[in-house]
């Protein structure tokens, strides 16, 4: 079928958010509360901004509380430093955590219902990496709300932006962003219901799409995480930052991907390989199953890779066990009923009775759109580009570096989006319309949605899915080393050739999962192959990049890694400075953010 | 290792484009820890890359997979094989999607249209109180919050709404009434006039019949049938 691919309609405002979740809707309430009558449209790849991603996070948002005698900022600050392993920006690691505290108050005002103290004020607990005193001892830093921190702040946004008149539109994703000279100007977007693009000219962009881990076989990102956002600039010549940096949580559950929180081994629960034997006491003889994030995860990679792990057929996955039969009645039933009630919904095991299967899961991406610290989009380390800013795990600025602390990621959103937000008004004052949509809009789009609808190959979309995800997995994620990652380079190529050759199932262009899907890939394979590209480019192990054949942190990488790809795999990297401002300001405590050891 | 299952799934489907619906019949071999979102996209994989069906987190919170499987609203990410084999007592599923919006493609309806009601309920606060003494943040006692807080867990994915016995054009719907309860409940809420009105309005709680069907379908285990019986007596 050759059905002639064309623009529907165009529509015109002040300001589009392409990703309606926490961040991105965080900006725009702040818009619409300095700037009331502010046009504002934001778009959403699901039906509503409340099924955003942001809804599944669990713990909890870091924030220290003025009135807390024991805790200050500078103690984060220096937390969040040292678990960047040395990687993140201290203006904005600065900013963040002098905001935090502020912005908690804020959603709170605005109706998030925070769990209490005694007292009825906001409750707060620990969290790992999270310290009094430069390290000494745990701080209670993590404001939450039972466990479903995300949802209560992705609601509370949300329900701003209902209040400010922001306009929703849903079930669509952007697909080319557009440009007058050097100014972005909007985007096109393509409606899943009725399949029309439509385009839209905004003075100001924030691109706010959030995760993009969908690439990994084991994830708990959820089904739309798939780069999109990173694909635009990427496809617009713009760099991105830092990809190589992926957190994986070490226990995620067999085979949905959910996070068997921390909380669980805090209570007790022991990591055994086939044989059932405590592993980690081999790996960290005084840690043992508290040891941090990323070397548990190398422990269970490691027992899986010398034949200890155990193979789940149903999920085609390879795992370790988590036991908590041991942990008495008192704590299955009072402590960790939730999380536990995880493993009999999702995985149809029984906790207190059977061992659960839990493998590392693909959890968060560090890097992204690189900005400044006002959420404006950077074409390199110096020069900006006008109208487009980002924030949130799409954005990188960069608060985590190569290592992201827990709770910092939802403090992320929220005060980034503030600040963007406040920067996009700035930038309103003197931002004309856009004279008219380019001659040349939607040829991007066109040309590759035409691609897939005119394929008269023969590959399958889910073959290619299922083999990026086990190459990711196996060569691209937690061990890392050249040969492999070479390799995995070459396998991408290929890949990328084979999308182009996806027999198509349905050729209308009304909700056509098929095509959603295709397109979606073919980010995916974009995205990883600059996480390939960075992993190998990085010759040292930092944060939560980790290389076999470079162990060690070397001080000739103290840099952020840009790359651009304007066509697949033409790559060109660059570097951005790390800001040292708080050791050059030579301030309190300067000389603990300087190249410090990363240890615990 | 968990033991394999043949199951039959026989399901709605639509074609927008001609317009035409039929039942078409998958016959699937599944490992039982299997979630119905795990064999709808191994049908995608291996049978049928048609068939159009809707998700978002998987991990029952964004409420996107909402569907009727033999005749109960539920999400599909959280619906194991083999606790369906049980549950249900057969292998063979008939699947529909949810009757809250209109039907977009085979499963998949348009939730966004549905949640134009959501809207209606205002759930921000409209006019919040004024700002404590104390600065900072308002205090809420435990006790207060755990009148409510329940309520606040709901991710609308109009299971209850599915399930209700009461017309979805002459009602609201228990996740939108229950929605509007919770900032009447919510002592950091002034507007209870305003809200008032959207409870008792013509489509308001009084045309729920208390089947307590919403609370029986919830994913939550959100007792909503509690929080109306609350919005009819004005006891918040």
């Amino acid at each position: 079928m050759e059905e002639k691919l064309t623009i529907d309609s165009t529509i015109k405002c002040d300001v589009l958010v392409i990703g309606a979740g926490g961040a991105g809707l965080r900006a725009a309430a702040q818009i619409g509360e300095l700037r009331p009558g502010t046009k504002i449209i934001a778009l959403t790849k699901v039906t509503s901004p409340q099924k955003s991603h942001t809804t599944t996070a669990q713990g909890g948002m870091a924030a220290v509380d003025p009135k807390d005698p024991e805790d200050r900022p500078i103690f984060h600050m220096f937390d969040t430093w040292k678990g960047s392993d040395c990687s993140a920006d201290q203006n904005v690691i600065k900013t963040v955590c002098n905001m935090g505290w502020e912005e908690v108050v804020w959603l709170e005002r605005h109706g998030m219902h925070f769990s209490r103290t005694g007292e009825g004020r906001i409750a707060k607990r620990p969290f790992g990496g999270h310290m009094l005193n430069f390290g000494e001892k745990k701080s209670f830093r993590a404001c939450y709300e039972a466990t479903r921190t995300g949802k209560g702040i992705m609601d509370t946004v949300w329900d701003e932006c209902l209040k400010y008149g922001v306009d929703f539109i849903g079930q669509c994703i952007a697909t080319e962003l557009l440009f007058e000279g050097d100014r972005c100007i909007g985007a096109i977007i393509f409606r899943y219901p009725e399949g029309k693009f439509f385009a839209i000219l905004a003075k100001a962009t924030i691109v706010a799409t959030g995760g993009k881990t969908k690439m990994y076989q084991v994830n708990s990102n959820c089904r739309g995480n798939t780069g999109d956002g990173l694909a635009l600039a990427l496809n617009a010549g713009l760099p991105v930052m830092d990809l190589e940096a992926v957190q994986f949580h070490p226990t995620g559950m067999v085979g949905p991907g959910i996070l068997a929180s921390e909380a669980l081994r805090g209570e007790g629960a022991i990591l055994r390989n086939k044989d059932e034997e405590p592993f980690m006491e081999r790996y960290a003889p005084t840690a043992k199953d508290l040891a941090p994030r990323d070397l548990i995860a190398r422990s269970i990679i490691t027992e899986i890779r010398e034949g200890k792990g155990l193979f789940n057929e149903d999920h085609n996955a390879h795992h370790v066990w988590l036991d908590l039969r041991h942990l008495p009645k008192e704590v299955h039933e009072k402590k960790i009923q939730e999380i536990e009630s995880f493993f009999r919904r999702f995985v149809g095991v029984d906790p207190e009775k059977e061992l659960c299967p839990v493998t590392p899961t693909a959890h968060y991406q560090m890097g992204g759109i690189p900005t400044n610290e006002y959420g404006e989009v950077q074409r390199d380390s110096k020069i900006i580009v006008p109208g487009l800013f980002a924030c949130g795990e799409a954005a990188a600025a960069s608060l985590h570096g190569l290592n992201r602390l827990g709770t910092n990621s939802l403090l992320e959103l929220i005060t980034l989006g503030k600040v963007t937000g406040e920067r996009v008004v700035e930038y309103l004052k003197d931002a004309e319309d856009p004279e008219a949509l380019p001659p040349d809009a939607g040829h991007i789009i066109f040309d590759q949605f035409s691609t897939y609808l005119n394929s008269q190959g023969n590959e399958k979309y889910a073959q290619i899915r299922d083999t990026l995800r086990n190459l990711m997995m196996e060569k691209v994620g937690i061990f890392r080393s050249e040969k492999p990652l070479t390799e995995a380079i070459e396998t991408l190529k290929e890949l990328k050739e084979k999308a182009m050759q996806i027999q198509i199932g349905l050729t209308s262009l009304q909700t056509n999962q098929d095509i959603w899907q295709i397109w979606e890939l073919n980010n995916l394979i974009t995205v990883s192959m600059v996480i390939a590209q960075g992993a190998l480019e990085r010759k040292e192990s930092r944060g939560a990049h980790f290389r076999e054949d470079y162990p060690e942190r070397s001080n000739e990488f103290n840099y952020h890694t840009l790359v651009y790809m304007p066509e697949f795999n033409k790559i060109t990297f660059g570097k951005r400075p790390i800001d040292m401002s708080m050791l050059e300001a030579k301030g309190e405590h300067f000389e603990l953010f300087d190249y410090i050891e990363r240890k615990y | 290792m968990s033991k394999f299952y043949n199951i039959r799934l026989e399901i709605n489907r639509y074609d927008p484009d001609t317009q035409l619906s039929w039942i078409q019949t998958y016959q699937v071999e599944v490992g039982g820890i299997l979630r119905f979102v795990d064999v709808l996209r191994k049908i995608n994989d291996e049978q049928d890359p048609t068939l159009a069906w809707a998700s978002s987190c998987e991990h029952a919170q964004c409420g996107s997979c909402g569907i009727i499987v033999n005749g109960k609203p539920l999400l599909a990410c959280e619906l194991l094989v083999k606790d369906a084999v049980e549950q249900f007592d057969t292998y063979t599923f008939r699947l529909r999607p949810l009757t809250v919006a209109p039907v977009l493609r085979d499963l998949v309806v348009d939730l966004e249209k549905a949640y134009d009601r959501v809207h209606e309920a205002k759930p921000y606060l409209i006019k919040p109180a004024p700002l404590p003494p104390e600065g900072d943040e308002y205090r809420i006692s435990q006790e207060t919050l755990e009148t409510y807080i329940e309520a606040t867990q709901c991710i609308n994915c109009f299971c209850c709404a599915t399930a209700c016995i009461s017309s979805h054009r002459h009602f609201l719907g228990p996740n939108v009434t229950m929605a509007n309860i919770v900032r009447l409940m919510d002592p950091r809420e002034t507007e209870k006039n305003e809200r008032m009105d959207i409870l008792y309005r013509e489509d308001g709680v009084y045309r729920c019949h208390t089947s307590r069907a919403c609370s029986f379908v919830c994913p939550k285990e959100i007792d909503v049938s509690h929080f109306l019986a609350l919005g009819k007596e004005g006891k918040f």
